[in-house]
Parts: structure tokens; sequence; C-alpha cells
């Protein structure tokens, strides 16, 4: 591989880092956490559904669960602002264990009733969210706030959200390298052949879907507190676990790149669009964009490019 | 070295084998014959542990391996290949492979090391210069080979070779037989192969069963077997094994 890469990319996180500096409008700060954040879950739903070929169409469940489990930690043991936000890493401990407990039984077997019932999962979770009042119920939990300008606190949950989207993709980057990945691609492969390999397939399904559950419920913990104030709706919405799943699928699952330039993408041309253009136009070009990807690049951008570039 | 006693399979009404008893020893070439839906794939199934079988044990080195999952067995030493190719698709032929060097007993962990043991490996099934191809740009010739490599990858002490030969021609099916004495010579390997090419069973084996209908009517040496009365009857009909 090339060495100037690591290097690009480690000039490219310092600038983004270095970004809240040049004193850039609070819009701005917001747009890009909502794109860190798109591309940690992206990235880490990729782990199982790109890599591992099982389509899980309930990440946001993890995602609402972090973001439950931090807010019912901040108020539970009264935390100061700045320590709630750590709360956000039990909370993404919360949200795997809970991976484990659902994926154990569908993972021990194969084929689509992975699929089904991570979609049910993510159904059932918001439904009872809503009407456990320990949860806030139906009005929703508040999280106390930092005492500081408005701008400051959105600077440091940028730089936070920064550092939590590189250790995703440092930890996807050696997935993709690792053993642990090579045996989830031959899963995705012929998992009967992968077992005749000497591959646990059901072990490492498991351990790949715990580890997607973990990241983004860390992110919908930070998340949480950045709205300062958190209801079902927002972190639960079937509309985010099937934006997770473009996003990878877009700019190309199974690989380190893809999600993270799909993640990216699909942000921008939804805050974009939903700036300039008129709601209903928005939604027509959000299709389009989605029936040319799917015909002309059935395996996402990145196979499009891969293929232009003439390695195979 | 692999053992089964009294192995039977049933899908529904259908018994698919019937209390097969073998014997695979250690060092050699054994062949597995029979007609078509005579239960062979089935049995292969049933040693590489994708079905369970509804009766009779299966040892493998003296430990029983009946209940092991297919991962376990191969761990243990048991490879196989597919009777229809089935490469990791989308993946070129040194990371197919390495995939099974990482996980088999050549206690490789490190994807470097695994690619270079993999690409020794596919340099003896030579495919050394199609290594960075994918699966699906080969030849039947080469994806057999590549389904050789693969279960190779494990470093297996026993490789069941499901119809290898089948769609070669002539001068393929020769160098086929040479690369079932080069694994074991260099791998030393012991080989059970299922085999329709009668040219490829005769001259690699040093024992054939045969399977009908789901029932081992006999075992021996190829020539034994291929005169063998009952044999003859399963093959061509009852009016030809008179004569």
């Amino acid at each position: 591989m090339n060495k100037a890469y690591p290097v690009a990319l480690a000039i490219l996180v310092i600038l983004l880092a270095a970004f809240p500096c040049i004193g850039p409008e609070v819009y701005y700060l917001s747009f890009m956490f909502s794109v860190f954040m798109y591309v940690i879950l992206a990235s880490s739903w990729n782990f199982i559904g790109g890599y591992g070929g099982y389509l899980s169409f309930g990440h946001a469940a993890f995602f609402g669960i972090g973001a439950f489990a931090t807010a019912k930690l901040a108020t539970m043991l009264q935390l100061p602002p700045m320590l709630t936000m750590l709360a956000s890493i039990p909370a993404g401990g919360i949200a795997a264990l809970v991976a484990l407990i659902v994926g154990y039984p569908c993972l021990k077997i194969r084929g689509p009733y992975f699929s089904v019932v991570t979609l049910c999962f993510a159904f059932v979770v918001d439904l009872a969210v809503k009407n456990i009042e320990f949860l806030g119920g139906a009005e929703g939990l508040w999280l106390k706030f930092m005492d500081i300008p408005e701008k400051t606190s959105r600077t440091i949950m940028y730089e936070v959200m920064l550092l939590l989207m590189v250790v995703t993709l440092a930890v996807s980057w050696f997935l993709g390298r690792s053993r642990f990945g090579t045996g989830l691609t031959a899963i995705r492969s012929d998992e009967e052949v992968a077992e005749t390999m000497a591959i646990p397939t059901a072990k490492l399904k498991i351990q790949a879907f715990v580890l997607s559950a973990f990241f983004p419920g860390v992110a919908g913990g930070l998340f949480a507190y950045y709205l300062g104030y958190i209801h079902a709706d927002a972190v639960f919405s079937i509309n985010i676990s099937i934006l997770i799943v473009l996003m990878a699928m877009f700019g190309g699952g199974g690989t380190w790149l893809g999600p993270i330039i799909g993640a990216v993408i699909l942000t921008v041309v939804n805050e974009g669009l939903s700036t300039f253009a008129q709601a209903e136009i928005a939604r027509i070009i959000y299709g389009a964009l989605f029936i040319v990807v799917t015909i002309f690049m059935p395996n996402g951008i990145m196979d499009f490019f891969r293929k232009k570039g003439g390695k195979t | 070295m692999l053992v089964g006693k009294k192995i039977t399979k049933r899908f529904g009404g259908l018994t698919a084998l019937s209390e097969v008893d073998f014997e695979v020893r250690r060092g050699e070439i054994v062949g597995l014959i029979g007609p078509n839906g005579s239960g062979k794939t089935t049995l292969f199934n049933v040693i590489s542990g994708i079905y369970s079988p509804d009766g009779g044990d299966l040892f493998f080195e003296n430990r029983k391996i009946t209940t092991l999952s297919p991962h376990q067995r191969a761990r243990l030493g048991i490879g196989r290949t597919f009777q229809i190719v089935r490469p990791l698709s989308g993946i070129n032929l040194i990371e197919n492979v390495a995939t099974g060097v990482l996980y088999g007993r050549e206690g490789k962990t490190k994807a470097g090391e695994a690619r270079e043991r993999a690409m020794d490996i596919l340099a003896f099934a030579g495919l050394a210069d199609k290594a960075r191809r994918l699966p699906g740009e080969l030849v039947l010739e080469d994806r057999k080979r590549l389904e050789v490599a693969r279960a190779l990858g494990l470093h297996p002490e026993i490789l069941l070779l499901d119809e290898v030969f089948a769609g070669l021609n002539p001068t393929e099916i020769t160098a086929a037989i040479d690369l079932t004495f080069r694994i074991r010579e260099e791998y030393g390997t012991t080989i059970f192969m299922i085999e329709h090419v009668m040219k490829a069973i005769m001259s690699t084996c040093s024992r054939i069963m045969v399977l009908n209908f789901g029932t081992k009517i006999t075992e021996g040496s190829p020539d034994e077997v291929a005169n063998h009365p009952e044999v003859v009857s399963a093959y061509l009909g009852a009016a030809y094994a008179k004569c």
C-alpha cells in the first residue's frame, strides 16, 4: 500500500480538528457533527452488514438505546454535564449487550431471519420506550447542558464526535485487514463453505454484530447530550435505520471507504436539498439518485471507481 | 484414521444412507463410487458435518466427532471440496486460499503470512500466474484446481474430493491425477474421493467402496470392484452381470 495514504489521512483529521479554530458559524459545526455521526453509524453497520453480509434493518435501535441509556445514567447519577458525555461509553456497552441478546438466537442460524428480527426489534424498542414511564414515556427526557456559550459547547461536541469517528474508522480499518474481517467476508460469500474452511461462523457473526452496536450506542449518547432533550421519535425512527443501510450500500458495503463516502454524500445531499429545494422536489431528487446508483453501480460507488481504475 | 459405523441418513421417507460402515486409513487414496443418487455426496456431507446423521457414529483419529460442527471438524483436519465448485466469489485467488490458511491448521494468524502461504499453495496447484484473478474469470479446470487449493489452505489430514475430475478433458484429467498424487506426497494428506471418471479412479485409488441405494455393496481393489457382479449390475443392469 502507498505510504502517502496514512499521512494524507492524518493531515485530513488534523484539518478537521482545527476547523472550529477558523471561527465558522455554529450551523457548520452542527452540520459537520451530523456528518461525523452518520459516518460512525454507517461504518459500524458495515461490520455486520457489509463484511458479514447480514443486513441489520434496525440499527437505529442501538443508536437510541445509547441515547436513552446516557440520559438515564446522567439523571440517576446526577452527573455534571461533562461527565454525561463520558456516560455514553457505558451506554454503548449497554447497546452492545442488547445486541448480544438479540443477535445470539438469530445469528446461530443462517438466512434472512436476522434482518427480520432486527427490523421488528427496532419497532419493539421504539414502542417500549414510548410506553415506559421510567424512560420518559411519551414526554421524553431532559439532559443538563453545559453552562457555557453555545459556540464553545458546540465546538466541544464537534471535537468529541470527530474523535469517536476516528476511533470507529480505525477499528473498521483493522477489521477489514484482519483474520476476523477475512472470516466475515467468507461468510458473506458462502457460509457453508466458510464452515468447511474451519471458520466458526456463528461466533464471528455475533461478535461482529455486538461490535457494530457499540459505536452507534456511544454516538447516540453524544447525540442525546447534543440535543439536550431526547424523545423516542428523534432516535428510534425507522428512517434512521433505513438511512444507515442506504448510506453504507450507496458507498459500497464491505469496504472501508464505502460507508464513509456514502454517509458524507447522502448527508450533504439531504442537508443541501432541505435547505435549497422544496421538500417534494428534494424527495424526487433523492429517489432518482438511488435509482441511478442501483442501476449503474449495484455494488456501490466504490465498486464503480475501482472498475474504472482497472483494478479488480 | 476416519471411521464410520452404521451411518444412517434419512430425508423424510427416503433413506439416503443405510447403516454404512467404512474406514479410511492414513496415507490411502480411497475411491467412493456408485450410480447417481446412491448417497455418495450425502456421505461426504455427513463426514464434513453439513448433515448430522440419523444413526451411527463417526470417529476421526479415534475421537468421536458425530456431534461436532463443520468448522470444528475442519479444524481437526477434515477438508473438502464441493461437486459444484464453490469459490468465495468477489475476492481473488490468493484471498480465497488465505482465508483457509488463517483459520486452518497452519497456525498463521497474520494476513501477510497467510497470503505468502496461499501463494505457495496456488503455485503447487498450478495457479500461480492467475493468483490475482477473480474466481469467476477462471475456466472450469482452473476452478477445480482452486477448489482443491482452497481446501488445502487448511492443511487437512484428510481431503474429501467430490468429483474434481468431472467435466475435464483427457489431458486435464491426467494433470488432475498427477495433482492428486502430489497432494499425498507433499502434504501427507489422506484422500477420500468420489469419482465417476474410471480412468481417474482406476489409476489413483488403492481401494474403492461402492454405494448403491444408500448401502455399501462392496469394497476392494480397483480390479476386484470392477469385476464384482453386484457393481456391474448396479451400473449396467442385472442382464450384464451374468456374463
